[in-house]
């Protein structure tokens, strides 16, 4: 393979995929945020009933 | 059901991406002028496609929540928007990174790029409309507008290439009617294509079961206040 | 149909009378683009202004058209005017282009000013092409003026308002305002509307057109839902 230009080439896929993996962080960040809160409410409800 | 085509999705995507990893580096024979650099485009082509893709699934969506009412549509129309917005962001840095080589600037003042940018904005804009609104009615029909005047600029930046001088590459792909590519070079792009398709539906499913427990979060929330 | 047209007539007529009896945003707008000209003047070397001038023409546009957009459906939210004019038999599409055509004579009258004021500052002759700039002039504006009454319909309601308004509407209005760009940098540097013109001019007007009939279709569903 060519190897002109390699090491921004390597920049280049790291770049796409961190983005990606920093979305999928994001993702599962605002999941457990979630859930928790989830919980938290189904206890607010739950000695009411 | 839906954790298993979930699974599925991701494991169809994670595989073709490994393999076609194997593809671009190993297989596909060399440049004439670019050297290496000229692999991201196995990057940067799928994702533009899928960000395209995505906004006209949203598109379609928002019209449809205007005409029917129904709010799956406008749940569907968010997720797609904000994964979207993922992949258009990295068409914007793989580009960049390319262009730092080829052209010697990391972003040039030329209609496509500024035209692509713009989009970004505008789609981010939508993003931004929807948190500064907390009615949900309200918020699906105005982000449905917003989301229908920002496909205008998907087209103007779709269409950048034919009408104005671009520094931008023309058309490479034989579907386009360019004729730049190799035998060989083209067909990891559309795998690529799949895998990324795959990936962005997996996670606009994540998305949107997210949108459904922060709606059940916030019914079980008024439910607890009532006493 | 002329119906319609007498119902959009009236509106624009009546945020016109408003505006010139307290005359707030014309003086305002004139104002800030006047302080935005001679701001510049310090930012930019004179000797170098024929190649900003375009550009630079246009933002001042820009900025001054901000102030009076953002008033255009504001100023309807007390007393509850807005939900009058809603309920109104006036059709939303009739008061949508009612107020932008008052927005448009309000923008073009503010440019108005500085245009000259500008050509007088910086020693830029902007009238070699008369017709030509006039029609750039005339063309950019209906568009800046189209996008920004609809999404001021759009933000109206919300309580973020002026944070929101310039977000959606620059991005949404950045092709019209590069054409509009390119083509007042072209005249105002001695090269007529031909060849490679062209194709901005097609685009401005293509803008104007597109985001027009969008607007009017859509702008029911943003007022009244």
């Amino acid at each position: 393979m060519d190897n002109r230009n390699f090491t921004f080439m390597f920049y280049g896929f790291f770049a796409g995929w961190a983005i990606i993996g920093f979305y999928v962080v994001l993702l599962g960040l605002r999941e457990r945020r979630l859930r928790k809160e989830l919980d938290r409410v189904r206890q607010m409800v739950a000695p009411q009933k | 059901m839906r954790s298993k085509i979930l699974i599925g999705l991701v494991t169809v995507a994670v595989a073709l991406l490994g393999w076609n990893l194997y593809n671009i580096f190993m297989v596909v024979p060399d440049e004439a002028n670019q050297g290496a650099i000229f692999r991201i485009i196995y990057i940067h082509l799928p994702t533009i496609f899928t960000g395209f893709l995505g906004f006209m699934v949203a598109l379609v969506s928002s019209i449809l929540y205007l005409t029917k009412g129904d709010m799956k549509y406008d749940a569907l129309a968010a997720g797609v928007t904000e994964v979207s917005l993922v992949f258009a962001a990295i068409v914007l840095v793989t580009g960049s990174i390319w262009a730092r080589i080829i052209w010697g600037v990391w972003w040039a003042w030329e209609p496509r790029l500024t035209s692509m940018l713009i989009c970004w904005l505008t789609y981010a804009g939508y993003l931004m409309l929807r948190r500064a609104i907390d009615e949900p009615a309200q918020r699906a029909r105005l982000s449905a507008v917003v989301s229908i005047f920002g496909f205008v600029e998907v087209i103007i930046v779709y269409k950048a290439i034919d009408w104005f001088r671009t520094l931008h590459p023309q058309p490479v792909l034989s579907v386009r009617g360019g004729g730049g590519m190799a035998k060989g070079m083209e067909g990891p792009i559309y795998w690529n294509l799949l895998a990324f398709v795959c990936l962005a539906t997996a996670m606009v499913m994540i998305r949107m079961k997210q949108d459904e427990t922060s709606r059940e979060i916030d019914s079980l929330r008024r439910e607890a206040h009532q006493y | 149909m002329k119906l319609f047209l007498s119902q959009a007539l009236t509106i624009a007529a009546k945020d016109l009378r408003a505006e010139w009896r307290t005359k707030e945003a014309l003086n305002a707008s004139i104002a800030f683009s006047l302080v935005i000209l001679i701001l510049f003047s310090f930012a930019i070397d004179p000797e170098s202004m024929p190649e900003f001038a375009g550009g630079l023409l246009w933002l001042v546009f820009s900025f001054a058209g901000a102030l009076v957009l953002n008033r255009s459906f504001a100023r309807e939210t007390q007393n509850d005017c807005l939900d009058a004019l809603v309920a109104s038999p006036v059709p939303s599409a009739a008061l949508f282009l009612g107020k932008t055509a008052a927005n448009f004579s309000m923008l073009l009258a503010v440019e108005s000013v500085c245009l000259p004021a500008f050509g007088f500052l910086f020693n830029i002759s902007w009238w070699t092409y008369f017709w030509s700039m006039v029609a750039v002039v005339l063309l950019g504006t209906w568009g800046l003026t189209v996008v920004g009454t609809m999404f001021s319909a759009l933000t109206v309601n919300l309580r973020l308002r002026e944070l929101m308004l310039p977000t959606l509407v620059y991005p949404v209005m950045i092709p019209a305002l590069m054409a509009a760009m390119e083509l007042t940098h072209d005249l105002l540097n001695g090269q007529p509307l031909a060849g490679d013109n062209l194709i901005w001019l097609r685009l401005l007007i293509g803008f104007d057109i597109i985001f027009t009939a969008l607007s009017v279709t859509l702008v029911d569903t943003v007022l009244v839902g």
